[in-house]
């Protein structure tokens, strides 16, 4: 009877564990578009891509892939700047597979600064290309959140960072 | 002893002289050795660039309103330090407006050679073919040659040269009298409540509302509406109209200044009046006429105003808006209250006088006062430009007609932003610049100010607040509510000027807060310290959150249909020269999709204006050009830039039809009834500003044609529409 009653505290202990874990988890992802770019820097900021991350306790892990860049990529890296779409400086460096087609990954520690401009929305992935090498594609890393579809009503006003990221947004 | 004293003064002047023009020639000498072009090339380039790009850029190539000097001061200061090789991929990626990319290098490579020439670069022998990487700076100084500088004048209104949104020569003047027997004088009394089988007012009724009373159409059945007919309209300049109906006569302003009588059951031209000049550039909307008593007044994009007889289209009575020959320019349409025509002005940069919202009596066309949207140093607001001389005090311009409460007699209108663009550029620091970005409530007899509201003092990224003022009664409290690029939704008490409450529709990062009693905006800190020739990031970018694409307010569900953008930029401001009566270089950009958006630039979103809170909203890829128009029938109609005119149903958000148009859907779409049978017109349109550019830009995988311009107009079949009735 007593094996049993343990038994099931510790299936309990191990599933609110377990939740905990998972509330902890925080997932986040952006799509990769081109950097701010103007007319001569267009042909060279093309490409695509997509990244997502997982934020457990500190420990962050990023994977994610990208296409059709005009030329190699020669670095990837988590920057971070003074808002949701404000670019800053680089943070981290990530590891890349593959030249104009490929992939990103890493994983870190954050430091309790970085956490804080992660949570906020204020980090953003960077690829860098032989002809773009102060950046080809970005995107900020945002909390993932369902999107209904393109021509696809929400209720609501849908996701809006400011608003649905933390620490954005002031009403006094 | 004189004539001595002459001689060896003339004698210093020739040596100084000709000590300067050896030094000249020298600093000539070398630039030309370096200067990759040939004399051929910027000669072939010169006609090249008038037949592309001078419409816009203007003749001497001093730039006007968004689009920016490619000669002198400005030029250098945007692209001295980048190379030859960076202009000519930009303007190869961007240029002719509206027509990237359609030249072929040959030509591209001459037109970068005639702009190098005239920045001051010499001719060499090595021609260019636009791979050449020699900094800008190297080879020109800015100092523009007198013949390119003073080009002979062309006729018309400011305009000159040539451009992607030259119109087709054409004869102007009357081409057709009209000679319609049905037409009822209209009354203040039917401006205040307007009968829905008309569209008498620019948005629908005085308030704004872009509304309809009428549901033959309904969410039932608009999937069965069909084309009824369409007439093309006249090419070149900016298409972005809408038509006004009354007693079965479609009134549709073209581009060029024309104004036409339609029957709007047939679409049988009764009367046309082609008041010119004619476009010459991809600019300067008509964005809608006026009817009122027994007259059609158009404010045409010469900034002067017509008044012509609604059932001939004769001309009655022309008046000035501005002095003519110095550029300015009406874009924004007009509005008639209590027997005043009142217009807005824009243009109005870097010369006096300052822009103004101006009326006139409906009757004579004389004026009957002026309201000026800058406040001059020692009048009330003087103080809110910091030590910024009065002939440097820009921007304020009136782009979007007024609304009118004739309760009140208050006609309320919004300002653009101040300029230059950027705080850092214009050195007026925080200050509210007024009257910029501010509501105005005139009198709508006197133009006396009866209140004002500054929504973004400060504002530094190109983010107007100048556009419709909807106005809504809530219970007792009579509110006002506007939206602008920033893409807050501002509500205030219209009898006051009291600020209520204001809510963020789309993404924006230039503001960090608000202080919800009172309204005022809190920059991000980074704003606050920037300086110029650095870029800056601004979402949403200069096309706005929120643009001239007007909102649509549904009375029945208290919903407010918006149109919105989403696209941020790096912006630069210059270091702005002070001298009056120049074209101020305001600042460049760099264009990035915004975060969080997946790359979709359209959205559309219905909020409850009682409590502001949002019902639906849906995401696109292409960005939204047309105002929505909504009616009984629970829909609401909006086109956008990929050619799609689409019916949603309103109180869910939900596309019930779509149909394919030949080219950009851009306008005001609007409905009305004839014979007992509903019928809703859209216009097609290419040109205009951020709103079109930007997508133009950024959605390189979307295409359309580069002319089209028409109007639609859709209604149920017969069968259907007998048995509804």
């Amino acid at each position: 009877m007593r094996c049993r009653r343990l038994a099931l505290s510790a299936i309990v202990l191990a599933g609110a564990f377990a939740g905990a874990v998972q509330a902890a988890e925080q997932k986040y992802a952006t799509r990769l578009t081109a950097v701010a770019y103007d007319g001569a820097m267009r042909a060279n900021v093309q490409g695509d891509g997509q990244v997502s991350a997982t934020l457990d306790g500190s420990k962050l892990t990023v994977s994610g892939r990208f296409t059709s860049l005009p030329s190699s990529a020669t670095s990837a890296r988590l920057y971070s700047g003074a808002g949701i779409g404000v670019p800053g400086s680089a943070l981290l460096d990530l590891q890349l597979n593959g030249q104009t087609d490929g992939s990103l990954s890493g994983s870190f520690t954050l430091n309790s600064k970085q956490l804080a401009a992660l949570r906020q929305g204020h980090v953003y992935v960077q690829i860098n290309s032989q002809k773009a090498p102060e950046g080809n594609l970005w995107g900020w890393l945002l909390p993932d959140h369902p999107f209904p579809g393109v021509d696809v009503p929400e209720q609501g006003h849908g996701f809006l960072p400011q608003l649905d990221v933390p620490g954005n947004w002031i009403e006094k | 002893m004189l004539k001595i004293r002459r001689i060896r003064r003339l004698a210093w002047i020739a040596m100084g002289t000709t000590a300067a023009l050896a030094g000249l020639w020298s600093a000539s000498q070398a630039q030309s050795a370096n200067a990759p072009f040939t004399e051929a090339q910027a000669r072939a380039g010169r006609a090249a660039y008038a037949t592309n790009c001078g419409g816009c850029h203007l003749a001497n190539l001093a730039g006007v309103g968004e689009q920016p000097p490619l000669a002198g001061a400005g030029f250098m200061a945007a692209w001295g330090r980048r190379t030859t090789k960076e202009f000519y991929d930009d303007i190869r990626a961007q240029m002719p407006y509206g027509r990237a990319g359609s030249l072929d290098a040959a030509t591209y490579q001459t037109i970068v050679a005639f702009i190098l020439l005239a920045n001051g670069a010499h001719a060499g022998t090595k021609e260019f073919d636009g791979s050449e990487t020699v900094r800008i700076s190297a080879i020109a100084n800015g100092q523009v040659p007198a013949d390119i500088a003073n080009p002979p004048r062309r006729g018309g209104g400011g305009d000159e040269g040539g451009g992607g949104g030259r119109a087709p020569a054409m004869t102007l003047g009357q081409t057709l009298v009209g000679n319609i027997k049905k037409y009822t004088p209209v009354s203040d009394a039917m401006l205040v409540h307007p009968d829905p089988k008309d569209w008498l007012i620019y948005r629908g009724n005085y308030q704004a509302w872009s509304h309809s009373g009428l549901k033959q159409v309904g969410d039932s059945n608009v999937d069965q509406l069909q084309l009824k007919w369409s007439w093309a309209m006249n090419e070149g300049g900016e298409n972005a109209t809408g038509p006004t109906i009354h007693d079965g006569i479609m009134f549709l302003a073209n581009t060029s200044n024309t104004v036409q009588a339609l029957d709007a059951r047939t679409g049988e031209l009764l009367w046309e009046n082609r008041l010119g000049p004619l476009a010459t550039r991809a600019y300067s909307a008509l964005r809608s006429l006026a009817v009122y008593e027994d007259k059609v007044y158009i404010n045409a994009t010469d900034a002067r105003l017509y008044a012509l007889d609604a059932k001939t289209g004769k001309l009655v009575w022309r008046t000035d808006i501005a002095e003519q020959g110095k550029g300015f320019n009406e874009t924004g349409g007009l509005i008639v209250a209590h027997g005043k025509v009142i217009v807005g002005l824009t243009l109005c940069r870097g010369q006096m006088p300052h822009c103004y919202i101006s009326a006139y009596d409906a009757k004579t066309g004389k004026q009957a006062w002026k309201f000026t949207t800058i406040a001059a140093p020692g009048t009330p607001g003087g103080d809110t430009w910091g030590n910024v001389p009065d002939d440097m005090r820009a921007g304020g311009e009136t782009w979007i007609a007024g609304t009118y409460d004739p309760e009140l007699n208050i006609t309320y209108w919004g300002t653009a932003q101040s300029k230059p663009w950027m705080q850092a550029s214009r050195r007026s620091g925080t200050a509210s610049t007024l009257y910029a970005n501010t509501t105005l409530a005139l009198d709508a007899d006197s133009g006396a100010l009866k209140w004002y509201y500054s929504h973004a003092p400060g504002e530094t990224f190109d983010l107007d607040e100048v556009f419709e003022r909807v106005l809504i009664d809530h219970g007792a409290q009579k509110t006002l509510m506007t939206i602008g690029k920033a893409g807050i939704l501002w509500k205030l008490d219209r009898v006051t000027g009291k600020f209520l409450d204001a809510k963020q529709t789309v993404f924006q990062n230039v503001y960090s807060g608000i202080n919800k009693k009172t309204g005022q905006l809190i920059f991000r800190p980074d704003v606050l310290t920037q300086k110029t020739n650095t870029w800056i990031s601004a979402c949403p970018s200069a096309a706005g959150g929120h643009d001239w694409p007007p909102t649509s307010y549904d009375p029945a569900n208290d919903l407010m249909i918006i149109p919105l953008n989403q696209s941020c930029n790096m912006m630069l401001g210059h270091d702005v020269a002070q001298h009056t009566g120049v074209v101020q270089p305001e600042g460049e950009e760099r264009l990035f999709f915004m975060p969080g958006t997946d790359g979709n630039m359209g959205r559309l979103a219905a909020y409850r204006t009682s409590t502001m809170e949002p019902v639906w909203s849906f995401q696109q890829r292409s960005s939204f050009l047309t105002g929505v128009l909504s009616t009984d029938g629970n829909l609401a109609f909006v086109g956008d830039y990929d050619r799609t005119f689409r019916a949603v149903q309103t109180t869910t958000g939900k596309t019930l039809w779509t149909v394919r148009l030949p080219t950009v859907v851009q306008g005001n779409p609007v409905t009305y009834e004839v014979d007992g049978k509903q019928y809703i017109a859209i216009t097609t349109g290419l040109g205009g500003g951020s709103p079109f550019s930007k997508p133009s830009s950024m959605l390189g995988e979307l295409h359309h044609p580069d002319h089209g311009h028409a109007v639609y107009v859709f209604a149920l079949p017969d069968k259907l529409t007998q048995k509804l009735n």
